[in-house]
């Protein structure tokens, strides 16, 4: 063991309570205090498992079988009580909501100082430091609940920072953040790792994580199925096991560069290769031209507003049948709002909705749901009978509009058959998702809506859903998309409507917005790397 | 100005008070003094809506009490229910849960029960929004969901999802709680809870006032 070692993982198999598999088999790593590691794999690899064994969470919290051996510091963690390793590694969980506990951010903060048994101003001037290092002093008094996703993950990062640990532990930190708010979270990391912290970061959208990391580890059906300097292993990320490798990467990998480009910032200068781009990329979907047809989706100049507060202000748009649309925007654009105004859970204080040409005001809910399919961020929220057959059908079956060779269809689109009589609640988050977009369309509405479908996702999720999408296109689906995932979003539609702080900035195709970097920064978000990378090399081959 | 503790024991001594009171007449004055404070502390607006839903349950309670003994009863019943539950709008405007809990674990109650009663509170705004968005998620589906008789059959379809809701929440909770040493043994705190000599006089006056009531008007 290397003396700067932190954390010693010996031949750790792992079982869950009641679950007949172990989710890690044969682990053998060691983390020092020194690394910026990712730990990345499919969803469901046993990533966030791993994790639960750096700070004793697993076996003490969770139970279950662990054989092997994992030290912190040289304790064993089966023989150390969590209390005694929580200011060694800490660690800051993938949903916020439940970790902020507290009535204001500096308690959140002190809550683990407090713990520790330290003396008031020692807690004081770590709170202090806490804070000023997450750069979050301005929300001191505030309650946690209250703050954008972006500044929850940033006060439970302060609360660890605050116990001064050797490391730490970060779950799918990114998972529902905006662009904005994810490069504000890596500036914070690799400042902490700058100054001596080590990191660990779960993640498997690797074009986020993998340009700060210092190493990387890949976790594979529970095993590790590489442990190395990133350059070495991202080469073969997506064919040996199913990651989304940065498209800077894969580009270095196909004309053979030493070290692998990690990020835009990484390539070097290159003749121009837009060829490569097209031969390593999904095609990008056409343009679309409606046929005469009516509009599925009219939105005239709506305007919302909630006490004096302008939600959404003068919104305008038209959406055809066959047609898949993307709304993106910054966290609190007003995007989820839009979404929520088709189906009547908000209506309008001024302007119109009209669907299939008949205006919503007045209309209820449950007339809007034959017309409008939602599927909602989180599915857990609508799950409530026993089987995923039975869960499909509900809606039609309330609205009277039952039919089962549609439901049939669903299924095998969605890949559903083999679940129908499963429990949905034991299903994996992307089977839930897949039931939950099923269970949208099976009324047969003539708009299907999705908000931020691909959140939390992993590759293999978001590659099924862009041909799912472009199945339901391809029969006349009218398909809105709300998310900040522009990588996903380029793919899969050919129009994007631009949102920020409740109006719409832009209506037009993925590359006109993309190229106008003053726009894209009023809305707060980043070109994809596909763009800016062909942008680039457009302008070198305008020089020559 | 006060320690919690203190502001605790007079809001128990002002409900006590009220409580013995049986005059509507003097009930509203003890109940206008406590309006008077929440406009003081400009937090007249989130009284007004908890008005709304409070002032139902008063005239339920006034009614029944009215229909079983006489009207001045009923009116009483109901202002003083009005009265009662607005002494403790007023003190937890004015105190933080957490500075309750802590207090009360310096006057030792265990860490543990403090820390269950101030997280109830933190978290019932938070099972409120899921069971928001459940609703939605499902009159999206086309269930109706609001209240009244006829939609009682569809009751699981937000009681079922809110309850698996609340035990995730519940372990995630306990989970993040582990992680930032809750179970460990010798635990400060950062601020420090003194009872001074304002705080001794302060219950000695309150409690004294319900003591003079009790002796010589009280019947």
């Amino acid at each position: 063991m290397a003396e700067s070692t932190l954390i010693t993982v010996r031949e750790l198999t792992y079982r869950y309570r009641q679950k007949s598999r172990p989710v890690l088999q044969g682990i053998h790593l060691d983390i020092s205090g020194n690394d910026y590691l990712l730990i990345t794999g499919r969803s469901g690899s046993g990533k966030s498992t791993l994790c639960r064994t750096f700070n004793g969470l697993i076996p003490h919290f969770y139970g279950g079988v662990l054989t092997g051996e994992v030290f912190v510091a040289g304790a064993p963690v089966d023989q150390t009580s969590v209390a005694a390793l929580f200011n060694q590694v800490g660690m800051v969980f993938q949903n916020p909501e439940a970790q902020l506990f507290c009535r204001s951010v500096a308690q959140e903060i002190v809550f683990g100082l407090e713990s520790l048994g330290l003396p008031r101003q020692t807690i004081e001037d770590r709170l202090r430091d806490a804070l000023d290092q997450a750069g979050i002093t301005a929300l001191r008094q505030r309650d946690p609940q209250t703050l954008s996703g972006g500044e929850k993950h940033l006060v439970l990062i302060a609360a660890m920072l605050a116990l001064r640990p050797r490391v730490i532990i970060l779950d799918e930190p990114f998972a529902n953040l905006d662009p904005a708010n994810v490069l504000r979270v890596r500036r914070l990391l690799r400042e902490l790792h700058a100054k001596g912290c080590g990191i660990v970061l779960c993640e498997h959208r690797l074009s986020r994580a993998a340009p700060d990391a210092t190493r990387l580890v890949v976790i594979h059906e529970g095993k590790i199925a590489a442990d190395g300097i990133p350059q070495g292993i991202l080469a073969n990320a997506e064919t040996a096991w199913g990651l989304e490798t940065p498209l800077t990467t894969r580009i270095g990998a196909s004309l053979g560069l030493t070290p692998l480009p990690r990020s835009i910032e990484d390539m070097p200068s290159i003749p121009p290769q837009p060829a490569l781009i097209a031969a390593l990329e999904p095609p990008l979907p056409e343009a679309f031209t409606h046929q005469g047809q009516p509009p599925a989706v009219e939105v005239d100049h709506l305007c919302c507003q909630l006490g004096n507060q302008p939600i959404l202000t003068d919104i305008s748009f038209a959406l055809h049948p066959g047609e898949c649309l993307a709304v993106v925007g910054a966290n609190g654009a007003g995007k989820t709002t839009l979404l929520r105004h088709l189906i009547g859970l908000q209506r309008p204080t001024k302007g119109r909705i009209r669907i299939k040409g008949r205006d919503t005001a007045g209309t209820p809910i449950s007339n809007l749901a034959r017309d409008v399919g939602l599927a909602f961020q989180n599915p857990d929220n609508q799950f409530f009978r026993l089987t995923v057959d039975q869960e499909i059908r509900v809606g039609p079956e309330t609205l009277g509009t039952i039919d089962n060779s549609w439901i049939e269809e669903l299924m095998a689109i969605f890949h559903l058959e083999a679940f129908g009589g499963h429990a949905p609640y034991r299903l994996s988050g992307g089977e839930k998702k897949r039931v939950a977009f099923a269970s949208a369309l099976a009324s047969r509405p003539a708009v299907l809506a999705l908000d931020e479908p691909t959140a939390g996702q992993d590759f293999e999720f978001r590659r099924n859903l862009r041909n799912f999408l472009g199945q339901l296109q391809a029969r006349g689906q009218a398909i809105i998309i709300v998310t900040h995932d522009l990588t996903f979003a380029e793919r899969t539609a050919s129009r994007w409507l631009l949102m920020a702080e409740g109006r719409l900035l832009a209506d037009t195709a993925p590359g006109r917005i993309m190229a106008d970097p003053a726009l894209m920064a009023r809305a707060g978000l980043e070109a994809t790397d596909r763009f800016r990378l062909a942008q680039r090399w457009q302008s070198k081959e305008t020089r020559v | 100005m006060f320690d919690p503790r203190t502001k605790l024991l007079l809001a128990l001594a002002y409900g006590t008070l009220i409580a013995l009171t049986r005059k509507p007449e003097w009930l509203l004055g003890e109940w206008s003094l406590l309006v008077a404070a929440i406009v003081v502390m400009n937090q007249w607006k989130v009284y007004l809506r908890w008005l709304a839903m409070l002032v139902p349950m008063a005239l339920f309670f006034g009614g029944v009490t009215w229909w079983s003994t006489d009207r001045a009863t009923g009116q009483a019943a109901a202002t003083s229910l009005m009265a009662i539950t607005t002494t403790f709008f007023v003190f937890f405007a004015s105190t933080e849960p957490e500075d309750l809990g802590n207090s009360l674990v310096h006057a030792g109650l265990p860490f543990p029960v403090a820390f269950v009663m101030t997280a109830a509170m933190q978290f019932a705004p938070v099972i409120g929004r899921k069971a928001r968005a459940i609703v939605e998620a499902q009159q999206a589906r086309g269930i109706a969901l609001k209240p009244g008789w006829r939609a009682l059959r569809n009751y699981p379809a937000l009681l079922i999802p809110l309850l698996i809701q609340s035990f995730q929440l519940a372990d995630a909770l306990a989970e993040a709680m582990e992680a930032r040493g809750f179970g460990r043994s010798g635990r400060t705190f950062r601020k420090v809870y003194r009872m001074r000599m304002l705080d001794w006089l302060a219950i000695i006056g309150g409690w004294g006032v319900v003591a003079v009531v009790l002796r010589y008007f009280a019947r």
